[in-house]
């Protein structure tokens, strides 16, 4: 019932947008109402995990969610819901013509369902299968609007991420092959648990060269350095909607397939090998991203550019023991709720200025002032400032790591923070000071959307503040099962 | 009865990465495509073998999905793309010596990757392992070497091929759920790369993805 519900309705939102022809806007309505379910489905299956209990489903069970799925289900629906009411297909001043937001409306639909499947298959070829559809579902929406630079980016999306993802295939086979040398050939195989239950017994050679090919492959659709040359383009040319799925969440799908091998390989071979490889790539982006954060002059790659910075600061809070696991979760929940927010708001701005370059959009504080302050507010909340949440999961990241006596690392993460702050807050000041170009209108319009994205704000700052007692106990329930 | 098995497993991969070696000298996308589609044959070929001396049904299924999917409807729908433009190769960023000789090293860095590989295995197929990861990494060099989006397409198919290859040598076939989940995005992703030519072709008025330089930084 509660997977019917989850994955489900998607689906069927994709098929009513599909064969309603010709488009109109009660079709944008209904698929934003059903938007609703996935995201009940998902906290849902929470309260199921915190009561103890792994939901399963189907043959061989097929699909199941323990803490780790529950929570990136959660991201996955809440930024669905929030893509599905603000995207293109609504209202006659969205900029779209009817064929392009009934594509949005079937392809955004089936890019979360792929997303929901791939966190809830218990079979981690099928997960491998899923998070392969969400490339081909995502790549057709980024030429929404055909340009040639939107065209240029969805090409490289597609080029980049459908290699990558077949080297993570390789790992997944590799895994498979030697499973199955030592206990032939069963269905169940691939299943994640029965992987994690032999794991002791596999070849370390063999899981090793498994897990690298599995981190390059699952990394590109993450954003690691160096495999991140596609993001920058696909997040800035899509439609903002769609780049606040991609960075909200595909970002997060893609770690949580490497949480899932890392802990089967940590069962076999010890984290001292899996740690170093996450840290040597979590570092790369974080330190590509932090200096290319400073000469940016795309507001909507800036924001890009700042995912990299935190997907690679999840990697590094990943390879810090248990402390370190959770901060990586906590951080990840922080991030998608704030960068979704982000794209969302720099759609907003663009709207209204009909440019993404920073030069060209001053004045933003005179000509929409309430976008401006939550603008404001979501770029100190991405640079880590109180009271906002990512600074503390940021800060508990650090301690992990002091804790777990990486001194010179830690130094060296505080170091490229304070790059990324203060090219991120040097930004900001121009785009909302100076005067606004001169035909663009002032005063705020179509005002509802502000209300989701304030929503966004609160639970940021809640977040911040302090730390929900049933987030804190799915947390932990998650670090039980990555780091025991 | 081993022996035989094992030299045809040899055999047939050695033939699938030679087709992709022709990708390095040639320089009409025609006779890529043609590569192409005998390499997806052999592949069959090869599963088919496997599954003859495994007895296993479902992999005679799989074999005819391959030989469907791979070597009929794909390399049908390359030469209509290619057809009405004659596509040649631009100089590649690399020439045919260099390319060579790379992709030799690029083979002899699978065999050092595969050894503990073939040691743990003790299936009459080990032997072609090496050669399905030199499939691999040769597909992964022509997709970064070469400039035309259909060589770059075709790239990433011959690198599908080298995966399933190797799952089938080192494993007789992975789960069918997974196999036809695998086909399906075969199949759909290649109709979106397919749609994404023909839009470059008309935004860029050419398949050069040298022209794709626009977005930097």
């Amino acid at each position: 019932m509660i997977f019917i519900l989850l994955l489900c309705p998607p689906i069927l939102a994709a098929a009513i947008a599909a064969l309603a022809r010709p488009y109109r806007f009660w079709v944008g309505w209904l698929t934003a109402a059903l938007s609703f379910a996935p995201l009940g489905a998902a906290l849902w299956l929470c309260a199921r995990v915190l009561d103890g209990e792994v939901s399963t489903l189907g043959p061989g069970e097929f699909l199941r969610a323990d803490g780790l799925s529950a929570l990136v289900a959660v991201c996955v629906g809440f930024v669905a819901a929030l893509a599905a009411w603000l995207g293109p297909g609504l209202t006659v001043t969205d900029g779209y013509a009817a064929a392009e937001r009934r594509s949005y409306r079937v392809f955004s639909n089936l890019f979360a369902f792929t997303m929901l499947l791939a966190v809830t298959a218990h079979n981690v070829g099928v997960m491998w299968v899923a998070i392969e559809a969400t490339t081909i579902t995502s790549a057709l929406l980024i030429p929404l609007h055909t340009t040639k630079a939107s065209v240029e980016a969805s090409w490289k999306y597609i080029l980049i991420g459908s290699v990558g993802i077949a080297l993570a295939f390789v790992g997944t086979v590799l895994a498979y092959f030697d499973f199955v040398n030592l206990a032939g050939e069963q269905a169940s195989a691939l299943n994640w648990t029965s992987l994690l239950l032999s794991a002791p017994v596999l070849h370390d050679a063999v899981l090793k060269l498994a897990f690298v090919f599995i981190l390059i492959g699952y990394g590109t659709k993450a954003g690691l350095a160096p495999m991140h040359t596609w993001l920058p383009d696909a997040h800035s040319e899509s439609p903002s909607a769609l780049s606040a799925m991609m960075s909200g969440v595909l970002l997060a799908v893609a770690i949580y397939a490497i949480v899932r091998w890392k802990i089967v390989v940590d069962a076999s071979v010890g984290r001292a090998f899996t740690d170093g490889l996450l840290i040597v790539l979590g570092l790369l982006s974080l330190a590509i991203a932090a200096f290319t954060l400073i000469g940016q002059r795309n507001y909507k790659r800036l924001l890009a550019y700042s995912s990299i910075e935190h997907t690679g600061l999840t990697c590094l809070g990943l390879a810090l023991g248990p402390l370190g696991v959770f901060a990586a979760m906590l951080h990840m929940i922080n991030h998608t709720v704030t960068k979704s927010m982000m794209f969302l708001l720099a759609g907003r701005v663009q709207q209204r200025y009909r440019s993404t370059l920073i030069v060209e959009v001053p004045g933003l504080a005179r000509t929409m002032p309430v976008t401006a302050g939550f603008f404001a507010a979501g770029i100190f909340a991405i640079a880590g400032l109180p009271p906002f949440g990512l600074f503390i999961s940021e800060f508990a990241l650090v301690r992990a790591g002091f804790a777990a006596g990486r001194v010179w690392l830690m130094a060296l993460v505080l170091a490229l923070l304070a790059v990324a702050f203060t090219a991120l807050v040097t930004h900001l000041n121009r785009i909302l000071y100076g005067p606004p170009p001169e035909p663009t209108p002032l005063g705020e319009r179509d005002c509802w959307p502000l209300i989701p994205t304030g929503a966004c704000i609160l639970i940021i700052v809640i977040l911040g503040l302090s730390l929900p007692p049933p987030v804190s106990r799915l947390l932990n329930k998650i670090v039980e099962i990555a780091s025991p | 009865m081993d022996s035989l098995f094992s030299q045809l497993a040899v055999l047939g991969s050695s033939l699938t990465l030679i087709f992709a070696l022709m990708l390095l000298w040639h320089r009409s996308v025609r006779a890529y495509t043609t590569a192409f589609a005998w390499q997806s044959v052999v592949l069959a070929g090869i599963v088919a073998v496997v599954a003859y001396f495994d007895r296993d049904l479902q992999l005679y299924l799989v074999a005819s999905m391959l030989l469907l999917l791979k070597g009929w409807f794909i390399p049908r729908v390359l030469r209509r793309m290619e057809e009405p433009f004659g596509e040649q190769e631009l100089k590649p960023y690399v020439n045919t010596a260099s390319s060579l000789l790379i992709a030799a090293l690029l083979v002899l860095f699978a065999h050092a990757v595969c050894r503990p590989l073939v040691a743990v295995s003790h299936l009459p197929t080990r032997a072609g392992m090496p050669l399905a990861l030199g499939l691999i990494f040769v597909s992964l060099f022509v997709i970064a070497s070469r400039k035309k989006a259909l060589t770059q397409v075709i790239g990433f198919l011959m690198l599908e091929n080298g995966i399933a290859l190797l799952a089938v040598l080192g494993t007789y076939g992975i789960p069918l759920v997974v196999e036809i989940g695998v086909f399906l995005d075969l199949l759909f992703g290649f109709m979106v790369m397919q749609l994404f030519v023909y839009r470059i072709r008309a935004t860029f008025e050419s398949i050069d993805v040298d022209q794709l330089g626009r977005l930097k930084h």
